[in-house]
């Protein structure tokens, strides 16, 4: 079972909420500042506009300045219902003429003008907005600036900032639960595929290897393609056990009947010499089928080997020789002369070196089983891209009509009197596994040469695997 | 040194006087737990009804009730305001521009309840001035001295008369001391606004040598005793109170237009009791207090209700006639000093000015 982790459609909606309540707060904010400096520009023209009015009012008299503030600037003020109003009229001394003698001008420097001046402030603990405008008087005995100052609470203001953020807010509350809504269904829509999947694998026969076929978006292709890609190589490797069981089965199940012939021979034969010329029969086909049996392992093991192990610089010179060591016996029943014959140094390819080692021994096995009277080498050289290694001896080799087959699981060559095909089967096999070839050939003199060919390992490759491995 | 000491003398005289023209205590018909005081521009004939029946409900209320002139009542008010002293519990007062002046500078405390927002807009603003009386401004004249033709039923019938008649109306109208009463500066100040015969008006007034009184009740009573023929821009429901207290007078809601303004009342920021004082104004506002309002001591409606005997434009007040004193910002320039200031003086100087005028 695996372990369950979060839905990935709950955890997209989570970060997909997230996102939209986070832009919906910082669209909050932004509405709420954008609504003040509306609502002050509105409410500043209605300020202005009465400011303007009183000024108008204001007029001279001999010696002095007068002012009768306007109802209707009060009444235009009056549009921001409940707010409260100040205000101070100051003659060209500075002297209050009228209003709150204590308000504030608006103006904090510079000289008096006509262009109005807002600003922010308090007044008697009332957050207002202030505007100050001058007026130039001239008459007699009376020169100078007359200044209006007006200030009005903000409560109609904040008022119109707050409806107006809210509204927007409204909106963008809307826009975000529309967005949500969307993307939910899209991701729902988008998973729907991955179901599909899950709908047909589960369908499925559990003997059924075949690919899925199924229409598939882009994204969800490569999923599919990953799982048509191991159901492949989960399909070859049961069919190479199935192959390899039937044919093992029937392998042991030849040399075993036999033997129980002998047996049941050898349980009615009387006759010492005849007894003991049968014993040695029946010893010789056990050895044949203990060769067999090991074989068998042998080729089960590189199977196992080319499907798991992953591939490494190998070098072919100290294998081969570990190989021809292990591959012929200590004593011989024949006089034998076996040679090493590298002429490389050093041959590195990419390979398996358990598996490399099976076959070099499997090949010096065969050629020692099957031929070599007199003579067996092991030579190793250096091919253009290729290592070579060659398995020589001076029997009478594998006919050529042969050749194709005896790479073939459990032909046997003509001329073989006992054992097994499977030898060059598994020496082939791990070959081509490797990329390389198997061949063979009768040379001038007449000795028969089986070549194993693998492609080297380019110089620099060779080295980064190197320190790679001992890294 | 002697003139000091007089002045003196009469300054400390004048501070009481003006401070507490006259209290009247009503105690509480049940046992006494808290008492409320009311500091009004408001004659207590008119409002003691709405003190007993609020008695009726809250007879654990001793309510003190302490009378002023308009003005006096709005330099109280503002100096307790200022000086942060503790003093009235609510003040009422028919000169509203001065409540809205008072809220403008935070010296009312804010009350919002089911009686507040069922009020009419124009009678509140901010929650903190409310109107609860309904008072149009009317003509009173004495019934005996003036023939039924003759009673002028617009300001221009008046204006005319004047003109006609100058030797039979010269010292026989009054009017308010607008520089006296609050109610008075008021109406004039609306009639300006309104009337463009408003200079025709008070140049007749000037000729007639117009009588000027700081009060209603001495207005009233004058016209009852044939003192005076005519009365302009008189508070109707006093007028309708003597008129049904037996004054042979009769009113006239002018045909024209007509200003009309709600009794305001607000709480000061300094009560002591702020609890009661809503209790209070909740009271004048619901349907009961409203009830004894027209009823008993104000007669007309915040609705348009008219009284029995008040002779009405034949249409009824009608709201294209009507020119109601709104509560709210635009009553500030009214107490605009400036502007009161040219205002008086140009009052004064008509009514003087045109004195000779009206002696030849």
């Amino acid at each position: 079972m695996t372990s369950r982790g979060p839905s990935l459609y709950g955890r997209l909606a989570g970060v997909i909420t997230l996102v939209l309540a986070i832009g919906a707060l910082v669209l909050g904010w932004a509405a709420w500042l954008y609504a003040r400096v509306a609502a002050d520009e509105a409410f500043d023209r209605l300020l202005v506009g009465a400011a303007l009015q009183i000024a108008e009012s204001v007029a001279t008299e001999p010696g002095r300045v007068t002012v009768d503030p306007p109802i209707s600037a009060f009444e235009t003020l009056a549009l921001a219902t409940d707010d409260r109003i100040f205000y101070r009229v100051t003659d060209p001394a500075g002297d209050s003429l009228t209003g709150q003698d204590d308000l504030a001008s608006a103006r904090k420097q510079g000289r008096p003008g006509r262009e109005p001046v807002l600003a922010d402030g308090t007044y008697r603990g009332f957050p207002v907005r202030i505007v100050t405008l001058g007026r130039y008087v001239t008459g007699p005995g009376v020169d100078g600036w007359v200044e209006v100052t007006l200030a009005q609470t903000r409560l109609a203001r904040l008022d119109l900032a707050r409806d107006l953020t809210l509204k927007s807010l409204l909106l963008v509350l809307g826009m975000s639960v529309l967005a949500l809504v969307a993307l939910l269904l899209a991701v729902r829509v988008a998973l729907r595929p991955l179901q599909a999947v899950q709908a047909v694998i589960a369908a499925r026969d559990p003997k059924d290897l075949q690919p899925v076929e199924i229409e598939a978006p882009r994204e969800v292709a490569m999923l599919v393609d990953s799982i048509n890609h191991f159901l492949g190589r989960l399909a070859e490797r049961v069919g190479g056990m199935e192959r390899f069981i039937a044919d093992a089965a029937h392998q042991i199940r030849t040399p075993l009947t036999a033997l129980a012939a002998q047996v049941d021979l050898l349980s009615t034969e009387n006759r010492a010499d005849r007894r003991r010329q049968q014993m040695a029969r029946v010893r010789e086909r056990i050895e044949q089928l203990g060769r067999l049996t090991s074989q068998l392992l042998s080729h089960a093991m590189v199977i196992h080997r080319r499907e798991v192990v992953r591939l490494g610089p190998v070098d072919l010179v100290p294998v081969a020789q570990a190989a021809l060591k292990e591959a012929v016996p200590l004593s011989l029943d024949r006089d034998i002369r076996v040679a090493f014959e590298p002429a490389e140094p050093s041959l590195v390819i990419r390979g398996d070196r358990v598996s490399i080692g099976e076959v070099i021994a499997n090949a010096v096995h065969n050629a020692i089983r099957h031929g070599a009277p007199g003579l067996l080498a092991l030579r190793l050289s250096r091919d253009g891209e290729e290592a070579l290694v060659e398995i020589v001896d001076d029997g009478p080799g594998i006919p050529p009509a042969h050749w194709d087959e005896v790479v073939k699981p459990f032909v046997r060559g003509a001329s073989e009197a006992a054992g097994s095909g499977l030898g060059l089967t598994i020496v082939a096999d791990v070959v081509l596994a490797h990329g390389g070839r198997l061949t063979f050939r009768q040379d001038p003199t007449g000795h028969f040469v089986v070549s194993l060919r693998f492609p080297l390992l380019a110089p620099a490759e060779d080295a980064t695997r190197l320190t790679e491995d001992a890294a | 040194m002697r003139a000091v000491l007089t002045l003196l003398a009469a300054c400390l005289m004048a501070v009481p006087i003006r401070a507490q023209d006259a209290v009247t205590t009503f105690p509480a018909p049940g046992t006494e737990r808290q008492v409320l005081t009311l500091d009004t521009a408001t004659d207590l004939a008119a409002f003691e009804p709405l003190i007993r029946d609020f008695q009726r409900i809250a007879p654990d209320i001793t309510i003190r009730y302490r009378e002023f002139v308009t003005n006096a009542l709005f330099e109280q008010a503002r100096g307790e305001c200022l000086a942060e002293r503790t003093g009235a519990d609510l003040v009422i007062t028919s000169s509203v521009d001065h409540l809205v002046v008072l809220s403008n500078a935070g010296c009312a405390l804010a009350h919002r309840s089911p009686e507040t927002l069922a009020a009419p807009g124009w009678t509140r603003w901010r929650d903190e001035v409310f109107g609860f009386t309904f008072e149009p401004a009317v003509i009173v004249y004495n019934r005996a001295l003036l023939k039924p033709e003759e009673v002028p039923r617009t300001r221009l019938d008046l204006i005319e008369l004047m003109r006609e008649q100058p030797a039979r109306f010269s010292g026989r109208i009054g009017g308010y001391d607008i520089a006296r009463s609050g109610i008075g500066y008021l109406f004039a100040a609306f009639d300006a606004r309104n009337a463009l015969i408003y200079g025709r008006m008070i140049e007749g007034f000037g000729r007639m040598r117009l009588v000027t009184r700081c009060c209603s009740s001495d207005l009233i009573e004058e016209l009852g005793k044939g003192e005076l023929f005519i009365g302009y821009n008189i508070l109707g429901s006093y007028a309708y109170s003597a008129q049904k207290a037996g004054a042979p007078i009769g009113i006239v809601i002018p045909h024209d237009y007509v200003l009309a303004l709600s009794r305001g009342v607000m709480i000061p920021t300094r009560t002591r009791q702020p609890d009661l004082a809503k209790r209070f104004l909740d009271y004048l506002l619901s349907q009961r207090g409203q009830r004894v309002v027209q009823q008993e001591a104000f007669f007309f409606g915040l609705n348009g209700s008219v009284p029995e005997g008040v002779e009405a434009p034949p249409g009824g007040l009608t709201s294209g006639m009507l020119r109601p004193i709104v509560i709210g910002p635009g009553l500030l320039p009214t107490q605009d000093r400036a502007k009161r200031e040219r205002f008086l003086r140009e009052w004064q100087n008509a009514l003087q000015g045109a004195e000779p005028r009206g002696l030849q």
